[in-house]
Protein backbone atom coordinates (compact mmCIF):
# COMPACT_ATOMS: atom_id res chain seq x y z
CA UNK A 1 0.00 0.00 0.00
CA UNK A 2 1.33 3.43 -0.82
CA UNK A 3 1.16 6.16 1.74
CA UNK A 4 -0.49 9.24 0.42
CA UNK A 5 -1.02 12.57 1.96
CA UNK A 6 -4.62 13.05 2.94
CA UNK A 7 -6.51 15.77 4.70
CA UNK A 8 -8.36 13.29 6.88
CA UNK A 9 -5.07 11.72 7.95
CA UNK A 10 -3.67 15.10 8.88
CA UNK A 11 -6.75 16.01 10.91
CA UNK A 12 -6.61 12.70 12.75
CA UNK A 13 -2.91 13.19 13.50
CA UNK A 14 -3.56 16.66 14.88
CA UNK A 15 -6.44 15.24 16.91
CA UNK A 16 -4.14 12.62 18.44
CA UNK A 17 -1.67 15.32 19.44
CA UNK A 18 -4.46 17.40 20.97
CA UNK A 19 -5.58 14.41 23.04
CA UNK A 20 -2.06 13.90 24.33
CA UNK A 21 -1.75 17.60 25.16
CA UNK A 22 -5.02 17.53 27.12
CA UNK A 23 -3.73 14.58 29.09
CA UNK A 24 -0.46 16.36 29.83
CA UNK A 25 -2.13 19.57 30.86
CA UNK A 26 -2.72 18.80 34.58
CA UNK A 27 0.95 17.89 35.03
CA UNK A 28 2.03 21.07 33.31
CA UNK A 29 -0.34 23.27 35.26
CA UNK A 30 0.65 21.86 38.63
CA UNK A 31 4.30 22.38 37.71
CA UNK A 32 3.58 25.92 36.62
CA UNK A 33 1.76 26.67 39.87
CA UNK A 34 4.57 25.20 41.91
CA UNK A 35 7.14 27.44 40.23
CA UNK A 36 5.23 30.70 40.52
CA UNK A 37 6.07 33.27 43.15
CA UNK A 38 3.20 33.50 45.70
CA UNK A 39 2.02 36.88 44.45
CA UNK A 40 1.47 35.47 40.98
CA UNK A 41 -0.43 32.38 42.07
CA UNK A 42 -3.87 33.70 41.36
CA UNK A 43 -3.09 36.49 38.93
CA UNK A 44 -1.41 34.59 36.12
CA UNK A 45 -3.56 34.48 33.01
CA UNK A 46 -3.47 32.31 29.92
CA UNK A 47 -1.32 29.22 29.87
CA UNK A 48 1.20 30.88 32.13
CA UNK A 49 4.56 29.93 30.71
CA UNK A 50 7.55 30.22 33.04
CA UNK A 51 10.02 33.01 32.16
CA UNK A 52 7.58 34.58 29.71
CA UNK A 53 4.78 35.34 32.12
CA UNK A 54 6.42 35.03 35.49
CA UNK A 55 9.91 34.58 36.91
CA UNK A 56 10.12 30.93 38.03
CA UNK A 57 11.27 30.23 41.54
CA UNK A 58 12.27 27.02 43.24
CA UNK A 59 11.41 28.51 46.62
CA UNK A 60 8.38 26.30 47.28
CA UNK A 61 10.23 23.15 46.33
CA UNK A 62 13.09 24.04 48.65
CA UNK A 63 10.77 24.74 51.58
CA UNK A 64 8.86 21.55 51.04
CA UNK A 65 11.84 19.29 50.49
CA UNK A 66 13.59 20.58 53.57
CA UNK A 67 10.59 20.26 55.88
CA UNK A 68 11.13 17.50 58.39
CA UNK A 69 7.76 15.87 58.03
CA UNK A 70 8.12 15.63 54.26
CA UNK A 71 11.60 14.13 54.52
CA UNK A 72 10.42 11.59 57.03
CA UNK A 73 7.43 10.69 54.90
CA UNK A 74 9.64 10.23 51.86
CA UNK A 75 11.98 8.01 53.84
CA UNK A 76 9.06 5.97 55.23
CA UNK A 77 7.46 5.56 51.84
CA UNK A 78 10.72 4.48 50.24
CA UNK A 79 11.59 1.95 52.93
CA UNK A 80 8.07 0.50 53.05
CA UNK A 81 7.74 0.26 49.28
CA UNK A 82 11.12 -1.39 48.79
CA UNK A 83 10.84 -3.88 51.64
CA UNK A 84 7.26 -4.80 50.81
CA UNK A 85 7.82 -5.31 47.10
CA UNK A 86 11.06 -7.19 47.66
CA UNK A 87 9.47 -9.67 50.05
CA UNK A 88 6.37 -9.95 47.90
CA UNK A 89 8.54 -11.19 45.06
CA UNK A 90 10.59 -13.49 47.31
CA UNK A 91 7.40 -15.14 48.55
CA UNK A 92 5.46 -14.94 45.33
CA UNK A 93 7.96 -16.25 42.80
CA UNK A 94 8.35 -19.79 44.22
CA UNK A 95 4.60 -20.03 44.67
CA UNK A 96 4.07 -18.91 41.09
CA UNK A 97 6.64 -21.42 39.88
CA UNK A 98 4.93 -24.22 41.76
CA UNK A 99 1.57 -23.24 40.26
CA UNK A 100 3.04 -23.13 36.78
CA UNK A 101 5.03 -26.37 36.86
CA UNK A 102 3.34 -28.81 39.22
CA UNK A 103 -0.18 -30.12 39.21
CA UNK A 104 -2.16 -29.68 42.36
CA UNK A 105 -5.35 -31.65 42.69
CA UNK A 106 -6.80 -30.85 46.07
CA UNK A 107 -10.20 -32.32 46.83
CA UNK A 108 -12.83 -29.62 46.85
CA UNK A 109 -14.59 -31.11 49.84
CA UNK A 110 -11.45 -31.05 51.96
CA UNK A 111 -11.00 -27.36 51.36
CA UNK A 112 -14.64 -26.68 52.15
CA UNK A 113 -14.28 -28.71 55.33
CA UNK A 114 -11.24 -26.69 56.27
CA UNK A 115 -13.08 -23.41 55.78
CA UNK A 116 -16.09 -24.75 57.64
CA UNK A 117 -13.99 -25.87 60.62
CA UNK A 118 -12.18 -22.54 60.66
CA UNK A 119 -15.50 -20.71 60.82
CA UNK A 120 -16.70 -23.12 63.49
CA UNK A 121 -13.64 -22.57 65.67
CA UNK A 122 -13.87 -18.86 65.10
CA UNK A 123 -17.53 -18.68 66.07
CA UNK A 124 -16.88 -20.77 69.17
CA UNK A 125 -14.08 -18.44 70.18
CA UNK A 126 -16.37 -15.49 69.62
CA UNK A 127 -18.91 -16.86 72.03
CA UNK A 128 -16.54 -17.26 74.90
CA UNK A 129 -14.83 -20.62 74.35
CA UNK A 130 -11.09 -20.42 74.99
CA UNK A 131 -9.54 -19.78 71.56
CA UNK A 132 -6.78 -22.41 71.95
CA UNK A 133 -9.37 -25.04 72.73
CA UNK A 134 -11.54 -23.92 69.84
CA UNK A 135 -8.60 -24.01 67.42
CA UNK A 136 -7.57 -27.50 68.57
CA UNK A 137 -11.12 -28.84 68.37
CA UNK A 138 -11.59 -27.34 64.92
CA UNK A 139 -8.34 -28.90 63.74
CA UNK A 140 -9.25 -32.34 65.12
CA UNK A 141 -12.68 -32.26 63.50
CA UNK A 142 -11.10 -31.25 60.22
CA UNK A 143 -8.47 -34.03 60.33
CA UNK A 144 -11.06 -36.63 61.24
CA UNK A 145 -13.28 -35.53 58.40
CA UNK A 146 -10.53 -35.30 55.83
CA UNK A 147 -9.27 -38.80 56.60
CA UNK A 148 -12.63 -40.55 56.62
CA UNK A 149 -15.51 -39.02 54.75
CA UNK A 150 -13.34 -36.72 52.66
CA UNK A 151 -12.01 -39.57 50.55
CA UNK A 152 -15.45 -40.41 49.28
CA UNK A 153 -15.91 -37.24 47.26
CA UNK A 154 -14.23 -37.13 43.91
CA UNK A 155 -14.63 -33.50 42.93
CA UNK A 156 -11.17 -31.94 42.73
CA UNK A 157 -9.79 -28.51 42.09
CA UNK A 158 -6.94 -27.72 39.74
CA UNK A 159 -4.18 -25.16 39.52
CA UNK A 160 -6.47 -22.82 37.62
CA UNK A 161 -8.85 -22.65 40.55
CA UNK A 162 -6.02 -21.81 42.90
CA UNK A 163 -4.90 -19.06 40.56
CA UNK A 164 -8.43 -17.72 40.39
CA UNK A 165 -8.60 -17.73 44.14
CA UNK A 166 -5.50 -15.55 44.27
CA UNK A 167 -6.97 -13.33 41.61
CA UNK A 168 -10.20 -12.90 43.53
CA UNK A 169 -8.20 -11.28 46.31
CA UNK A 170 -7.46 -8.43 43.92
CA UNK A 171 -11.15 -7.72 43.45
CA UNK A 172 -11.76 -7.53 47.18
CA UNK A 173 -12.49 -3.97 48.34
CA UNK A 174 -9.63 -3.25 50.73
CA UNK A 175 -11.93 -1.29 53.04
CA UNK A 176 -13.40 -4.61 54.21
CA UNK A 177 -10.12 -5.59 55.79
CA UNK A 178 -9.17 -2.26 57.34
CA UNK A 179 -10.61 -2.85 60.79
CA UNK A 180 -9.42 -6.45 61.12
CA UNK A 181 -5.90 -5.36 60.19
CA UNK A 182 -6.15 -2.47 62.60
CA UNK A 183 -7.11 -4.82 65.42
CA UNK A 184 -4.50 -7.43 64.49
CA UNK A 185 -1.78 -4.81 64.40
CA UNK A 186 -2.85 -3.34 67.71
CA UNK A 187 -2.73 -6.83 69.24
CA UNK A 188 0.79 -7.24 67.90
CA UNK A 189 1.70 -3.73 69.10
CA UNK A 190 2.59 -2.76 65.56
CA UNK A 191 0.39 0.31 65.15
CA UNK A 192 2.29 3.20 63.63
CA UNK A 193 5.29 1.13 62.62
CA UNK A 194 6.74 0.64 59.18
CA UNK A 195 6.62 -3.12 59.71
CA UNK A 196 2.82 -3.05 59.89
CA UNK A 197 2.57 -1.27 56.55
CA UNK A 198 5.14 -3.58 55.00
CA UNK A 199 3.09 -6.59 56.10
CA UNK A 200 -0.17 -5.14 54.80
CA UNK A 201 1.38 -4.25 51.46
CA UNK A 202 2.82 -7.74 51.12
CA UNK A 203 -0.60 -9.25 51.79
CA UNK A 204 -2.23 -7.11 49.16
CA UNK A 205 0.36 -7.49 46.43
CA UNK A 206 1.22 -11.15 46.83
CA UNK A 207 -1.72 -12.36 44.70
CA UNK A 208 -0.68 -9.94 41.98
CA UNK A 209 2.93 -11.16 42.00
CA UNK A 210 1.81 -14.80 41.93
CA UNK A 211 -0.59 -14.35 39.02
CA UNK A 212 1.88 -12.37 36.91
CA UNK A 213 4.89 -14.58 37.62
CA UNK A 214 2.88 -17.74 37.02
CA UNK A 215 2.07 -16.51 33.55
CA UNK A 216 5.73 -15.70 32.95
CA UNK A 217 6.78 -19.23 33.95
CA UNK A 218 4.06 -20.79 31.82
CA UNK A 219 5.29 -18.81 28.81
CA UNK A 220 8.76 -20.23 29.35
CA UNK A 221 9.29 -23.47 27.38
CA UNK A 222 9.67 -26.28 29.87
CA UNK A 223 12.26 -27.91 27.60
CA UNK A 224 14.85 -25.40 28.76
CA UNK A 225 14.56 -26.58 32.34
CA UNK A 226 14.48 -30.20 31.28
CA UNK A 227 17.66 -29.66 29.31
CA UNK A 228 19.30 -28.21 32.38
CA UNK A 229 18.20 -31.21 34.43
CA UNK A 230 19.59 -33.58 31.82
CA UNK A 231 22.86 -31.72 32.00
CA UNK A 232 23.03 -32.50 35.67
CA UNK A 233 21.43 -29.50 37.30
CA UNK A 234 19.47 -30.22 40.44
CA UNK A 235 15.82 -29.25 40.62
CA UNK A 236 16.68 -26.05 42.46
CA UNK A 237 19.54 -25.48 40.08
CA UNK A 238 17.21 -25.53 37.11
CA UNK A 239 14.79 -23.25 38.89
CA UNK A 240 17.47 -20.82 39.95
CA UNK A 241 19.81 -20.88 36.95
CA UNK A 242 17.30 -21.27 34.15
CA UNK A 243 13.76 -20.30 35.09
CA UNK A 244 14.65 -17.36 37.31
CA UNK A 245 17.28 -15.99 34.95
CA UNK A 246 14.99 -16.12 31.97
CA UNK A 247 12.05 -14.49 33.69
CA UNK A 248 14.24 -11.77 35.19
CA UNK A 249 12.81 -9.00 32.96
CA UNK A 250 9.25 -9.82 33.96
CA UNK A 251 10.36 -10.03 37.56
CA UNK A 252 11.98 -6.61 37.37
CA UNK A 253 8.85 -5.14 35.82
CA UNK A 254 6.65 -6.80 38.45
CA UNK A 255 8.90 -5.38 41.13
CA UNK A 256 8.51 -1.90 39.72
CA UNK A 257 4.75 -2.17 39.40
CA UNK A 258 4.43 -3.41 42.97
CA UNK A 259 6.75 -0.62 44.11
CA UNK A 260 4.34 1.86 42.56
CA UNK A 261 1.33 0.14 44.15
CA UNK A 262 2.96 0.25 47.58
CA UNK A 263 3.95 3.86 47.13
CA UNK A 264 0.39 4.79 46.19
CA UNK A 265 -1.32 2.89 48.99
CA UNK A 266 -3.42 5.32 51.03
CA UNK A 267 -6.17 3.57 52.94
CA UNK A 268 -3.96 1.50 55.22
CA UNK A 269 -1.30 4.18 55.48
CA UNK A 270 -3.98 6.47 56.91
CA UNK A 271 -5.01 3.92 59.50
CA UNK A 272 -1.78 2.23 60.43
CA UNK A 273 0.77 4.99 60.03
CA UNK A 274 -0.51 7.99 61.88
CA UNK A 275 2.67 9.66 63.08
CA UNK A 276 6.02 7.93 62.96
CA UNK A 277 5.26 5.69 60.00
CA UNK A 278 3.41 8.32 57.97
CA UNK A 279 3.89 7.81 54.24
CA UNK A 280 3.76 10.46 51.55
CA UNK A 281 0.12 9.79 50.56
CA UNK A 282 -0.92 9.87 54.21
CA UNK A 283 0.95 13.13 54.69
CA UNK A 284 -0.86 14.56 51.69
CA UNK A 285 -4.19 13.43 53.04
CA UNK A 286 -3.60 15.34 56.25
CA UNK A 287 -2.29 18.48 54.65
CA UNK A 288 -5.55 20.03 53.52
CA UNK A 289 -6.94 20.20 57.03
CA UNK A 290 -3.81 21.29 58.90
CA UNK A 291 -2.47 24.07 56.75
CA UNK A 292 -5.45 25.04 54.68
CA UNK A 293 -5.38 24.87 50.94
CA UNK A 294 -2.31 26.82 49.97
CA UNK A 295 -2.12 26.65 46.30
CA UNK A 296 1.56 26.24 45.54
CA UNK A 297 1.88 23.94 48.50
CA UNK A 298 -0.77 21.60 47.13
CA UNK A 299 0.92 21.60 43.73
CA UNK A 300 4.38 20.82 45.11
CA UNK A 301 3.15 18.04 47.33
CA UNK A 302 1.07 16.47 44.59
CA UNK A 303 4.07 16.46 42.27
CA UNK A 304 6.39 15.01 44.90
CA UNK A 305 3.95 12.15 45.40
CA UNK A 306 3.43 11.65 41.67
CA UNK A 307 6.97 11.67 40.37
CA UNK A 308 8.37 8.36 41.73
CA UNK A 309 5.56 6.07 40.54
CA UNK A 310 5.43 7.88 37.21
CA UNK A 311 9.12 7.22 36.67
CA UNK A 312 8.55 3.58 37.59
CA UNK A 313 5.76 3.43 35.03
CA UNK A 314 8.15 4.74 32.40
CA UNK A 315 10.73 2.10 33.30
CA UNK A 316 8.20 -0.73 33.22
CA UNK A 317 6.60 0.62 30.06
CA UNK A 318 6.67 -2.64 28.12
CA UNK A 319 4.87 -4.55 30.85
CA UNK A 320 2.24 -2.00 31.83
CA UNK A 321 -0.60 -3.59 29.92
CA UNK A 322 0.26 -7.01 31.26
CA UNK A 323 0.57 -5.66 34.78
CA UNK A 324 -2.68 -3.74 34.88
CA UNK A 325 -4.75 -6.58 33.47
CA UNK A 326 -3.01 -9.07 35.76
CA UNK A 327 -1.44 -10.87 32.85
CA UNK A 328 -4.58 -11.36 30.78
CA UNK A 329 -3.36 -9.16 27.92
CA UNK A 330 0.23 -9.00 26.71
CA UNK A 331 0.98 -5.55 25.39
CA UNK B 1 -9.08 -15.35 55.05
CA UNK B 2 -8.86 -14.27 58.65
CA UNK B 3 -9.49 -10.54 58.18
CA UNK B 4 -12.53 -11.40 56.06
CA UNK B 5 -14.02 -13.65 58.71
CA UNK B 6 -13.22 -11.15 61.37
CA UNK B 7 -15.04 -8.31 59.70
CA UNK B 8 -17.96 -10.61 58.94
CA UNK B 9 -18.18 -11.25 62.66
CA UNK B 10 -17.87 -7.56 63.51
CA UNK B 11 -20.82 -6.85 61.25
CA UNK B 12 -23.11 -8.74 63.61
CA UNK B 13 -21.99 -6.95 66.75
CA UNK B 14 -22.26 -3.61 68.37
CA UNK B 15 -18.68 -2.65 69.02
CA UNK B 16 -17.70 -0.04 71.52
CA UNK B 17 -14.04 0.51 72.13
CA UNK B 18 -13.14 -0.63 75.61
CA UNK B 19 -16.34 -2.62 76.13
CA UNK B 20 -17.45 -6.14 75.51
CA UNK B 21 -18.91 -6.53 72.02
CA UNK B 22 -22.63 -7.17 72.00
CA UNK B 23 -24.21 -9.58 69.54
CA UNK B 24 -27.05 -7.82 67.77
CA UNK B 25 -27.66 -10.13 64.82
CA UNK B 26 -28.65 -8.38 61.64
CA UNK B 27 -29.41 -5.06 63.31
CA UNK B 28 -26.39 -3.38 61.68
CA UNK B 29 -27.61 -4.41 58.27
CA UNK B 30 -31.15 -3.32 59.03
CA UNK B 31 -29.79 0.03 60.13
CA UNK B 32 -27.84 0.35 56.89
CA UNK B 33 -30.99 -0.05 54.83
CA UNK B 34 -32.72 2.74 56.75
CA UNK B 35 -29.73 5.09 56.76
CA UNK B 36 -30.17 7.96 54.23
CA UNK B 37 -26.38 8.39 54.13
CA UNK B 38 -26.02 4.84 52.86
CA UNK B 39 -28.53 5.43 50.09
CA UNK B 40 -26.77 8.64 49.21
CA UNK B 41 -23.40 6.89 49.08
CA UNK B 42 -24.88 4.11 46.97
CA UNK B 43 -26.35 6.66 44.56
CA UNK B 44 -23.07 8.59 44.32
CA UNK B 45 -21.05 5.44 43.78
CA UNK B 46 -23.43 4.08 41.15
CA UNK B 47 -23.50 7.36 39.25
CA UNK B 48 -19.73 7.50 39.43
CA UNK B 49 -19.30 3.95 38.19
CA UNK B 50 -21.91 3.97 35.44
CA UNK B 51 -21.16 7.36 33.92
CA UNK B 52 -17.42 7.25 34.54
CA UNK B 53 -16.80 3.77 33.18
CA UNK B 54 -19.06 4.27 30.16
CA UNK B 55 -17.25 7.43 29.11
CA UNK B 56 -13.88 5.81 29.73
CA UNK B 57 -14.79 2.88 27.52
CA UNK B 58 -16.02 5.06 24.67
CA UNK B 59 -13.13 7.51 24.84
CA UNK B 60 -10.60 4.73 25.31
CA UNK B 61 -11.89 2.91 22.24
CA UNK B 62 -11.88 6.11 20.17
CA UNK B 63 -8.34 6.95 21.25
CA UNK B 64 -7.17 3.42 20.53
CA UNK B 65 -8.58 3.66 17.01
CA UNK B 66 -7.05 7.10 16.62
CA UNK B 67 -3.60 5.85 17.60
CA UNK B 68 -3.77 2.61 15.66
CA UNK B 69 -2.36 4.17 12.50
CA UNK B 70 0.82 5.68 11.24
CA UNK B 71 1.55 8.61 13.52
CA UNK B 72 4.73 10.57 14.02
CA UNK B 73 6.34 9.69 17.38
CA UNK B 74 3.60 7.22 18.20
CA UNK B 75 5.67 5.43 20.85
CA UNK B 76 6.29 8.66 22.72
CA UNK B 77 2.65 9.70 22.54
CA UNK B 78 1.53 6.31 23.79
CA UNK B 79 4.00 6.52 26.68
CA UNK B 80 2.72 9.96 27.65
CA UNK B 81 -0.82 8.61 27.71
CA UNK B 82 0.20 5.92 30.21
CA UNK B 83 1.59 8.43 32.72
CA UNK B 84 -1.62 8.78 34.78
CA UNK B 85 -1.92 5.04 35.28
CA UNK B 86 0.57 4.65 38.08
CA UNK B 87 0.36 8.15 39.45
CA UNK B 88 -0.52 8.33 43.11
CA UNK B 89 -4.33 8.76 43.20
CA UNK B 90 -4.21 11.19 46.07
CA UNK B 91 -1.55 13.19 44.25
CA UNK B 92 -3.86 13.30 41.25
CA UNK B 93 -6.63 14.61 43.45
CA UNK B 94 -4.45 17.42 44.72
CA UNK B 95 -3.12 18.13 41.28
CA UNK B 96 -6.65 18.60 40.02
CA UNK B 97 -7.42 21.03 42.80
CA UNK B 98 -5.01 23.31 40.97
CA UNK B 99 -7.08 22.80 37.82
CA UNK B 100 -10.53 23.20 39.32
CA UNK B 101 -9.78 25.85 41.91
CA UNK B 102 -12.33 28.59 41.56
CA UNK B 103 -9.93 31.50 41.69
CA UNK B 104 -6.58 30.39 40.35
CA UNK B 105 -7.41 27.07 38.75
CA UNK B 106 -6.54 26.49 35.14
CA UNK B 107 -10.14 26.54 34.00
CA UNK B 108 -10.79 29.89 35.66
CA UNK B 109 -7.48 31.53 34.91
CA UNK B 110 -6.97 30.37 31.37
CA UNK B 111 -10.34 29.50 29.96
CA UNK B 112 -12.20 32.12 31.93
CA UNK B 113 -15.10 29.82 32.70
CA UNK B 114 -16.49 30.45 36.14
CA UNK B 115 -17.91 27.14 37.25
CA UNK B 116 -18.31 26.17 40.91
CA UNK B 117 -16.37 22.92 40.34
CA UNK B 118 -15.86 21.93 43.92
CA UNK B 119 -18.45 23.89 45.89
CA UNK B 120 -21.62 22.96 44.05
CA UNK B 121 -22.86 19.43 44.84
CA UNK B 122 -23.60 18.47 41.24
CA UNK B 123 -20.46 20.01 39.80
CA UNK B 124 -18.37 18.37 42.50
CA UNK B 125 -19.56 14.96 41.36
CA UNK B 126 -18.82 15.96 37.77
CA UNK B 127 -15.30 16.97 38.80
CA UNK B 128 -14.67 13.65 40.52
CA UNK B 129 -15.89 11.76 37.46
CA UNK B 130 -13.77 13.94 35.17
CA UNK B 131 -10.65 13.18 37.20
CA UNK B 132 -11.43 9.48 37.08
CA UNK B 133 -11.85 9.72 33.32
CA UNK B 134 -8.49 11.45 33.04
CA UNK B 135 -6.92 8.80 35.23
CA UNK B 136 -8.36 5.63 33.69
CA UNK B 137 -9.21 6.29 30.05
CA UNK B 138 -5.54 5.58 29.27
CA UNK B 139 -5.99 2.11 30.75
CA UNK B 140 -8.84 1.29 28.39
CA UNK B 141 -6.82 2.91 25.65
CA UNK B 142 -3.62 0.89 25.99
CA UNK B 143 -5.40 -2.42 26.48
CA UNK B 144 -7.57 -1.90 23.41
CA UNK B 145 -4.63 -0.57 21.43
CA UNK B 146 -2.71 -3.74 22.24
CA UNK B 147 -5.70 -5.76 21.08
CA UNK B 148 -6.04 -3.71 17.89
CA UNK B 149 -2.41 -4.19 17.01
CA UNK B 150 -2.75 -7.92 17.35
CA UNK B 151 -5.29 -8.03 14.49
CA UNK B 152 -3.50 -9.25 11.37
CA UNK B 153 -3.72 -6.90 8.39
CA UNK B 154 -4.80 -9.87 6.23
CA UNK B 155 -8.22 -9.87 7.87
CA UNK B 156 -8.89 -6.41 6.55
CA UNK B 157 -7.41 -7.17 3.15
CA UNK B 158 -9.66 -10.17 2.81
CA UNK B 159 -12.66 -8.21 3.99
CA UNK B 160 -12.03 -5.36 1.59
CA UNK B 161 -12.76 -7.76 -1.23
CA UNK B 162 -16.25 -8.13 0.17
CA UNK B 163 -17.02 -4.64 1.29
CA UNK B 164 -15.41 -1.27 1.18
CA UNK B 165 -17.37 0.40 3.94
CA UNK B 166 -15.14 1.43 6.83
CA UNK B 167 -18.04 1.03 9.19
CA UNK B 168 -18.66 -2.55 8.10
CA UNK B 169 -14.99 -3.40 8.53
CA UNK B 170 -15.16 -2.00 12.01
CA UNK B 171 -18.46 -3.60 12.85
CA UNK B 172 -17.74 -7.12 11.60
CA UNK B 173 -14.00 -7.46 12.15
CA UNK B 174 -12.63 -5.00 14.68
CA UNK B 175 -15.45 -5.10 17.22
CA UNK B 176 -15.79 -8.90 17.45
CA UNK B 177 -12.03 -9.25 17.91
CA UNK B 178 -11.98 -6.53 20.53
CA UNK B 179 -14.98 -7.88 22.39
CA UNK B 180 -13.11 -10.08 24.90
CA UNK B 181 -10.73 -7.23 25.74
CA UNK B 182 -13.60 -4.80 26.14
CA UNK B 183 -15.35 -7.10 28.58
CA UNK B 184 -12.15 -7.66 30.52
CA UNK B 185 -11.54 -3.93 30.79
CA UNK B 186 -15.14 -3.40 31.79
CA UNK B 187 -14.93 -5.88 34.66
CA UNK B 188 -11.62 -4.56 35.92
CA UNK B 189 -12.73 -0.95 35.72
CA UNK B 190 -16.14 -1.56 37.34
CA UNK B 191 -14.72 -3.52 40.25
CA UNK B 192 -12.07 -0.84 40.77
CA UNK B 193 -14.48 2.06 40.41
CA UNK B 194 -16.82 0.65 43.05
CA UNK B 195 -14.01 0.86 45.58
CA UNK B 196 -13.05 4.42 44.71
CA UNK B 197 -11.71 6.24 47.71
CA UNK B 198 -8.52 8.23 47.17
CA UNK B 199 -9.67 10.68 44.53
CA UNK B 200 -12.89 11.97 46.12
CA UNK B 201 -11.08 11.88 49.45
CA UNK B 202 -8.39 14.26 48.24
CA UNK B 203 -10.37 16.31 45.76
CA UNK B 204 -13.54 17.06 47.69
CA UNK B 205 -13.32 15.08 50.96
CA UNK B 206 -16.76 13.80 50.07
CA UNK B 207 -18.17 17.27 50.05
CA UNK B 208 -19.73 19.65 49.74
CA UNK B 209 -21.82 18.02 52.42
CA UNK B 210 -22.01 14.43 51.35
CA UNK B 211 -22.45 15.10 47.64
CA UNK B 212 -19.41 13.07 46.61
CA UNK B 213 -19.21 10.65 49.51
CA UNK B 214 -18.67 7.26 47.91
CA UNK B 215 -19.38 3.98 49.61
CA UNK B 216 -15.78 3.36 50.59
CA UNK B 217 -15.56 6.84 52.06
CA UNK B 218 -18.75 6.42 54.04
CA UNK B 219 -17.40 3.20 55.49
CA UNK B 220 -14.08 4.82 56.25
CA UNK B 221 -15.75 7.74 57.99
CA UNK B 222 -17.88 5.38 60.05
CA UNK B 223 -14.68 3.77 61.28
CA UNK B 224 -12.61 6.84 61.76
CA UNK B 225 -14.93 9.53 62.95
CA UNK B 226 -17.40 7.50 64.91
CA UNK B 227 -15.29 4.42 65.73
CA UNK B 228 -18.35 2.39 64.90
CA UNK B 229 -16.55 -0.77 63.86
CA UNK B 230 -19.63 -2.99 63.85
CA UNK B 231 -21.70 -0.78 61.58
CA UNK B 232 -18.69 0.01 59.43
CA UNK B 233 -17.98 -3.68 58.87
CA UNK B 234 -21.58 -4.25 57.86
CA UNK B 235 -21.27 -1.44 55.30
CA UNK B 236 -17.97 -2.84 54.04
CA UNK B 237 -19.65 -6.18 53.54
CA UNK B 238 -22.43 -4.61 51.52
CA UNK B 239 -19.78 -3.17 49.22
CA UNK B 240 -18.04 -6.53 49.03
CA UNK B 241 -21.31 -8.16 48.00
CA UNK B 242 -21.85 -5.54 45.28
CA UNK B 243 -18.38 -6.09 43.83
CA UNK B 244 -18.78 -9.85 44.14
CA UNK B 245 -22.01 -9.73 42.13
CA UNK B 246 -20.29 -7.87 39.30
CA UNK B 247 -17.24 -10.12 39.29
CA UNK B 248 -19.18 -13.37 39.44
CA UNK B 249 -21.54 -12.26 36.70
CA UNK B 250 -18.51 -12.10 34.43
CA UNK B 251 -16.88 -15.12 36.03
CA UNK B 252 -16.76 -17.27 32.92
CA UNK B 253 -15.02 -14.53 31.01
CA UNK B 254 -12.47 -13.91 33.76
CA UNK B 255 -11.74 -17.59 34.03
CA UNK B 256 -11.12 -17.79 30.33
CA UNK B 257 -8.85 -14.77 30.35
CA UNK B 258 -6.62 -16.03 33.11
CA UNK B 259 -6.33 -19.74 32.65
Amino acid sequence: MTKRFSVVGLILTILAFVVVLIWLLPFYWALSVSLRPPSMTFTCKGICLPYLQFPPTLEHWKTELSSREMLRALLNSTIIAFLASFFTLILGTPAAYALARFRFRPRLVVILAFIFCAILAFTAATFGVDWRLALLAGFVIFLGFAMTLGNRFERRLANEDITLWFLSQRFLPPIVTVVPFLLIMSQLKLIDTRLALVLVNITFNLPFAIVIMRQAFIDLPIELEEAAMVDGASFFGSFYRVALRLTAPVMAATLMIILAFCWNELLFALNLGTLKAKTVPALLAGSSSTRGIQFWFVAVRALIALIPPTILALLAQRYIVRGLTFGAVKG
Amino acid sequence: MFPLLYSLRLGFFRVNVGQQDVFIGLANYARAFKDPNVWNAARVTLTFVLIGVTIQLILGLLFALLFNRALPARGVLRTIMTLPLFATPIGIGYMFITIFHEEGGFIRASLGAKIPWLSNPDWALVSVILVDIWNWTPFVFIVLLAALQSIPEEYYEAARLESSSQWELFRYITLPILQPSIILVLVLRMSEAFKVFDIPFSLTSGGPGIATETFSMLTFNTYRRFFDFGYGSALAYLLLIAVAIIVTSFFGRIRQAYT
